[in-house]
């Protein structure tokens, strides 16, 4: 028996119930305001920049390696453009990226993942068949080998991340769809004549919300990361478009005297991908949700 | 009598969501030494917070407000969080309700017995070898008759039978001489036949070793032979306290009287009759029979027989009861019914059409509808009641205003109100929960529904007035129920006919009255000598059964 009292009839609707273990949760809401925060930065970066010329390929040597001061609250970088500025359009590149790579493969994943929990028998043996075996290329050499064969771009790095994240979403929502399958409810609903369709986009799928925008949530984060080291590798964007990680590669041969310009790129990747980290946990507790 | 515990003015609350709920109002309780008492009430009654209160195991956002446990005079309340611990086990033990998950699947049975021991020596500072742990163990499981006692020692949890896993239950409570035994509902989760083993095995532990016993419980027919002392609870509230005789014969309160009612009587005047539907047969069985393939890696596993060679017919109109304790395969017949699964051999036929020759297109499966045992499964919990009722109209092909005007229909036929309409399933409650099923059965326009113990997961009072729904709506609609249970009491009142299953045979039918009143096969009159009634008069009307038949469909149970 589970322990709840009937006597007050207060029913809390599913959302207050939510709400509030998310907002007693500091980790969480602390999450949540950083990532609100890299957002409306990345919106707002033309008015937020001190000199939004220096996103381009602007070159002012009589400055260049400044240290941090009040005008350039980060410093300047090899031929004097302002690194704060970067690092604000920097945050552009890696919501682009997060939007771009999440945009496709947090749909085709779930779409993949539904059908083969839902359907049994040989669209479940090829799905997850076909799933395992992209599991088992490695990341960097996949996405090494597009931006060899293809040029390494910004569209290309996106390329080569979703064609390989999607199997994380379709692996999970595979698992989550196939105990919903199970329930009473759908068969019921099949029995009512409803067709399949309707079972998975209305029955299924309202049920695996709450598992995709917690691992969703979490992947921004690692799709922040990864897309960092294609650029750090040079196979990102190209100069002089301002990109988080391709700065901090850029800084690194000036180290350990100029460690400004690696400190500035280099928090700003921790701090977005902290705060989507920190969402995504919160997220989970308020869902009750394993990923 | 003194008593040994005293439970005065209890007040426990619960902090939800920053929403502080009293759950226990002023609880007062009296177990005298060596007395058994019950405590009855329905789910969210509060009875279950008590029994943990006594234990010392609320979870964290409970409050004890005020109030006193006195045991043997001293108040546990007030105890330090070490006295607490050294009590349980050794002066108060509870069995647990479900003895499947009270079990760590990866575990011997042996494992966890010894850890108790070894855990409940250590607090109380005492040292114990191997050897000696063993030695108790083999008497306590002596004690709840499990005589093999090496072949449980060295069991998986899995591979004891659920009755056998209560036993042992039982045993893990009694390792350490208990003064008190706290039972949470026990055998609720098994058969009648082995509930009934079970019960009498506790009498037998609590009169033998002069155990005080709390019995929690919401069935009133299993009071009356293990308690000699009631209180019923409600909304936290202890609503009537009397001995059992005053209580069962004159309930003071309207709460009381209510909950003896809604209890079907098996025996005696009180018991309705249905009539005999004499009509063309709507389903029909002939020699069906069902195998499950087990699944191996390689090769073909065993086979194991789910039905055998079953045959019955039901009438238009009927409400035909298929009886049977759980692994009996009545769900199995039903599933091949419904056309869910193929019969292995033998013919199936529905409404004059065979069953698993054609495809069944919707128009089949909707002739046939189900309202499952669980409600909070059966309804999607992200969907609303009037879009889980739109479904079967809209796939009937009804247009937008008329599914709407349909599912006012609908709601008006399982009384509930119209604003119903836009309500998640989490808002409603258990009985609310289960007249949506209904509707939503009732929307495909069937000629048959198939009930799933449409009330085993309901208290008893929510029970009558969904067996009072059901029924109207059989008479108004002109339904047939395929009513599949366990609970024969409630199918004395409410089946036309009744057929009793017994590992996938069909070994008796008839209409109840007849099969009650005079059981032919050995296996129904076990069957019904054990369910729990509440008058002597019934006990004395239930047909007489030796011990020995009754062990013959009891083997598993006991080791």
């Amino acid at each position: 028996m589970s322990i709840t009292s009937n006597n007050e009839p207060q029913v809390l609707s599913a959302r207050y119930m939510a709400w509030y273990r998310f907002s007693r949760n500091p980790s969480a809401v602390a999450g949540g305001l950083i990532v609100i925060s890299v957002i409306f930065v990345a919106i707002f970066a033309p008015l937020l920049a001190p000199y939004p010329d220096d996103v381009g390929a602007a070159v002012n040597f009589r400055i260049r390696h400044m240290a941090p001061d009040g005008e350039h609250w980060m410093g300047t970088d090899k031929v004097g453009r302002d690194i704060l500025t970067r690092v604000i359009f920097g945050f552009r590149i890696s919501l682009l990226l997060v939007v771009g790579v999440l945009g496709f493969a947090v749909p085709i994943g779930t779409a993949l993942g539904m059908l083969a929990g839902y359907f049994s028998g040989m669209t479940e043996k090829v799905i997850t068949g076909f799933t395992n075996v992209m599991l088992a290329i490695p990341p960097l050499i996949m996405a090494l080998a597009i931006g060899n064969v293809l040029e390494p771009n910004l569209v290309n790095a996106m390329l080569a991340i979703t064609l390989l994240w999607w199997t994380w979403h379709a692996r999970l929502i595979y698992r989550v769809s196939k105990s919903i399958a199970t329930e009473d409810f759908v068969e019921a609903a099949r029995l009512a004549g409803a067709s399949h369709w309707h079972v998975l986009t209305r029955e299924i799928l309202p049920n695996c919300v709450s598992v995709i925008s917690v691992k969703t949530t979490l992947d921004a984060a690692f799709v922040i990361l990864f897309g960092a080291t294609l650029s750090f590798l040079g196979l990102g964007v190209k100069p002089p478009t301002p990109d988080l990680g391709s700065m901090v590669a850029d800084g690194r041969q000036f180290l350990p005297e100029m460690w400004w310009e690696v400190l500035g790129p280099g928090f700003a990747i921790f701090y977005a991908t902290l705060g989507f980290n920190l969402l995504g946990d919160g997220l989970r507790d308020m869902f009750d949700v394993e990923v | 009598m003194s008593s040994l515990l005293e439970i005065q003015d209890l007040n426990v609350s619960f902090r939800n969501y920053g929403i502080q709920s009293n759950v226990l109002k002023d609880v007062e309780l009296r177990i005298p030494e060596g007395g058994r008492v019950a405590l009855i009430g329905e789910t969210g009654s509060g009875k279950s917070v008590t029994s943990k209160t006594i234990l010392g195991t609320l979870p964290e956002n409970a409050i004890v407000e005020s109030g006193s446990i006195r045991f043997e005079g001293e108040d546990v309340l007030a105890l330090s969080q070490g006295k607490r611990e050294a009590m349980k086990g050794t002066a108060f033990s509870i069995i647990m309700q479900d003895p499947l998950s009270s079990f760590n699947p990866v575990f011997r049975i042996g494992r966890h017995l010894d850890d108790v021991l070894r855990f409940a020596d250590r607090r109380l500072g005492e040292s114990s070898s191997v050897a000696d742990r063993r030695r108790r163990i083999d008497r306590v499981l002596r004690q709840v008759q499990l005589s093999d006692t090496d072949r449980v020692f060295n069991a998986y949890p899995s591979q004891l039978s659920g009755g056998m896993r209560q036993r042992v239950l039982i045993g893990l409570a009694l390792l350490h001489q208990p003064r008190l035994l706290i039972a949470d509902e026990p055998g609720t989760a098994l058969d009648v036949t082995t509930q009934d083993e079970i019960m009498k095995l506790i009498n037998r532990l609590v009169s033998e070793n002069g155990l005080s016993l709390l019995m929690i419980t919401h069935n009133l027919g299993v009071v009356r032979k293990m308690a000699d002392d009631i209180y019923v609870m409600r909304h936290g509230e202890i609503v009537e306290h009397g001995s059992l005789t005053t209580l069962f014969k004159t309930p003071q309160q309207a709460y009381t009287r209510e909950l003896i009612a809604a209890i079907p009587p098996l025996y005696g005047p009180g018991v309705e009759d249905q009539e005999p539907v004499e009509t063309e047969p709507i389903i029909s069985l002939s020699n069906v029979s069902k195998s499950f393939q087990e699944k191996l890696l390689f090769g073909r596993g065993r086979s194991h027989l789910a039905v055998k060679d079953v045959s019955l017919s039901v009438g238009r109109g009927e409400i035909f009861g298929l009886a049977g304790e759980s692994g009996s395969g009545k769900t199995t017949v039903a599933r091949m019914i419904m056309g869910l699964i193929r019969a292995t051999s033998g013919k199936i036929a529905v409404d004059g059409d065979a069953v698993g020759e054609k495809g069944q297109g919707p128009d089949f499966r909707r002739l046939i509808q189900i309202v499952y045992q669980n409600p909070g499964t059966s309804l999607n919990p992200k969907r609303t009641v009037g879009q889980t009722l739109s479904v079967p109209l809209r796939f009937a092909g009804l247009s937008g205003s008329e599914v709407e005007k349909r599912i006012h229909e609908l709601l008006a036929h399982v009384e509930l109100a119209p604003h119903y309409i836009s309500k998640y399933p989490h808002e409603l409650s258990g009985g609310q929960k289960q007249r949506v099923a209904i509707a939503r059965a009732l929307a495909a326009d069937p000629k048959i529904i198939v009930l799933d113990e449409p009330t085993s997961a309901l208290d008893v009072s929510v029970q009558k007035n969904v067996i009072d729904l059901l029924q109207r709506l059989r008479d108004e609609l002109g339904l047939t129920f395929l009513f599949i249970s366990h609970d024969l009491s409630l199918m004395r009142n409410f089946c036309s006919r009744i057929a009793i299953m017994l590992r996938g045979e069909l070994v008796e039918t008839g209409e109840p009255r007849a099969v009650f009143a005079d059981p032919k096969h050995p296996y129904t009159r076990a069957l019904i000598a054990a369910v729990p009634v509440m008058s002597d008069e019934e006990d004395r009307l239930k047909p007489k059964t030796s011990l020995e038949e009754q062990r013959r469909y009891l083997a598993d149970t006991v080791a």
